[in-house]
């Protein structure tokens, strides 16, 4: 199967720190795959590299075929990225906001698409109001589809789910997996919610000390290490007990 | 940079995503209605009183009308291709936009854009108070006025690229310089003055400026010469070096950006 996205051998250094060292990972078309760790271990950083927006010290990236960074506009064509973090941005409508980022994707008319993936989403209602007025999780929910409007071929969310109620949580994870099914698009996500990952991806990429210290399924990543269940081996494993020492708590993304 | 061509998609975009903005902070009205119109009563005062002597004070009148017209070309330009990339910062936008396809040329392409409409309100304005207040006509300098505004408007892009480079690399803190960097250029500029009337320590600074030669270029026509050509290409030549530089300092900037993970700054 063809990759979407391919990092090789991804080194990142802040001053003293070693965020990301050496980390592969290859992401195929339809895959969901969770990217999970402790804080620190180097999650952001990797995201924030694959999306070109923090150039690595050492190693590549290369999405649908296009190496960063000179492929990044090529590339970014097929990427939709969305964090929990992330303000939308102020004095703008939902509309108005999911039509500028339409366009930046390429789309030349995206009004049938926006309405289209609000009711994807259930929040069809929200089209007028000001991004400002938005509760937090109805912005996490817009920032998405933000992120899905362009249909991409890889969508990279960073704690999306972090302020989200079960009941919105649900939604979120159901509208991912049909857009996933219904587009082939794979998906990418972080999370500090191991039942949900559980529910959503395939595949689990455990990051510590800035290194892929497992890669598998989520039951064999349980089963490997001896626990019922994610929780049970993220613990663990951010408990210090996996190959690698833990992180060190950063000021920078990591 | 990222290589290949412009998306207009792309471009409109985001002049239209400054549009809205606008729309919702009439209060940014502020920079093309209330200081180009406050600069006109002061200059063109100024130049009344002193042009009452007759002599060389008839001359000061139309030096300073002009010249503070012509300025706010390169202030308007350079304050809203500035100010438009600090409200990314502003609203945390930057990262939001970082992950799409934009390429940088195509973000200062749709922000000058929507900055030509700003320059128009704010130049045409300062334009109509001087004829209606002083009886100014900035269209009496002729066809030379075409070449010495578009020599003046590049001179502004160039240094709100320069200003964005510095925001990037030290951050939010650096952002004084979009409204102060002007007026360190203003006077070295000779915008209202001969160059010779600066201190001679400052001679070779003000020569180096291509807005110098272009305020230069105006006087000569004031004074009912014929356009001075040789000024007008020495601007056109220094403001493509000025141009040329703040892209190289913009493009290692944002490399810097990039390598130390400046981001989370504002996400």
């Amino acid at each position: 199967m063809q990759p979407v996205f391919e990092a090789h051998q991804l080194v990142k250094r802040y001053r003293d720190t070693l965020a990301v060292d050496g980390v592969d990972l290859v992401v195929h078309a339809g895959e969901r795959v969770a990217l999970l760790g402790p804080n620190g271990a180097g999650k952001t950083t990797t995201l924030m590299m694959l999306l070109g927006v923090i150039s690595p010290d050492s190693g590549w990236v290369e999405v649908v075929g296009h190496r960063l960074p000179h492929g990044r506009s090529e590339a970014l064509a097929h990427v939709g990225f969305s964090a929990g973090y992330m303000p939308l941005a102020e004095r703008l409508r939902v509309r108005e906001f999911l039509r500028t980022y339409g366009e930046l994707y390429g789309l030349e008319s995206p009004f049938e698409r926006i309405e289209e993936e609000l009711e994807r989403f259930h929040i069809g209602h929200l089209s007028s109001t000001m991004c400002t007025e938005l509760s937090s999780g109805q912005r996490t929910l817009i920032g998405i589809v933000k992120a899905t409007l362009h249909r991409p071929r890889l969508i990279v969310l960073d704690e999306p789910t972090a302020s989200l109620d079960p009941d919105v949580a649900l939604r979120v994870r159901t509208g991912l997996r049909d857009v996933c099914r219904d587009e082939g698009s794979a998906l990418l996500i972080t999370s500090h919610n191991m039942l949900e990952i559980e529910r959503l991806c395939e595949r689990v990429v455990f990051l510590s000390g800035g290194r892929v210290i497992a890669d598998d399924h989520p039951d064999a990543i349980a089963k490997r290490f001896g626990r019922d269940d994610l929780e049970g081996a993220f613990l663990h494993l951010a408990g210090g007990h996996g190959q690698m020492p833990l992180p060190q708590e950063t000021d920078r993304p990591a | 940079m990222s290589s290949g061509s412009l998306s207009w998609i792309r471009v409109r975009a985001i002049a239209r995503r400054h549009t809205y903005v606008l729309k919702r902070s009439p209060h940014r009205l502020f920079d093309v209605t209330v200081w180009p119109l406050v600069d006109v009563l002061l200059f063109g005062s100024i130049g009344a009183f002193v042009g009452q002597g007759g002599g060389s004070g008839e001359k000061a009148f139309g030096y300073l009308l002009g010249g503070i017209i012509l300025w706010h070309v390169v202030y308007q330009s350079q304050i809203s291709l500035s100010t438009g990339f600090l409200e990314e910062t502003w609203s945390r936008n930057l990262l939001n936009l970082m992950v799409t396809p934009l390429k940088e040329a195509e973000y200062v392409a749709g922000v000058a854009l929507f900055g030509m409409a700003k320059l128009v309100v704010g130049v045409g304005l300062t334009a109509l108070l001087a004829l209606i207040a002083y009886a100014f006509d900035v269209t009496d300098i002729g066809w030379g006025l075409l070449p010495i505004a578009a020599i003046l408007l590049f001179v502004g892009w160039s240094i709100a690229l320069f200003v964005i480079g510095v925001v990037l690399r030290f951050g939010s803190g650096a952002e004084a310089l979009a409204w102060g960097i002007l007026f360190a250029v203003m006077p070295l500029s000779g915008v209202f003055y001969p160059v010779e009337a600066l201190p001679g320590l400052l001679h070779p600074v003000a020569l180096a400026l291509p807005t110098t030669h272009a305020f230069a270029a105006m006087r000569a026509i004031l004074d009912g010469r014929s356009i001075p050509w040789d000024r007008v290409a020495l601007a056109a030549v220094s403001a493509a070096i000025l141009a040329g530089l703040a892209l190289l300092f913009l493009t290692k900037m944002l490399g810097v950006f990039r390598k130390r993970g400046f981001i989370s700054r504002y996400a």
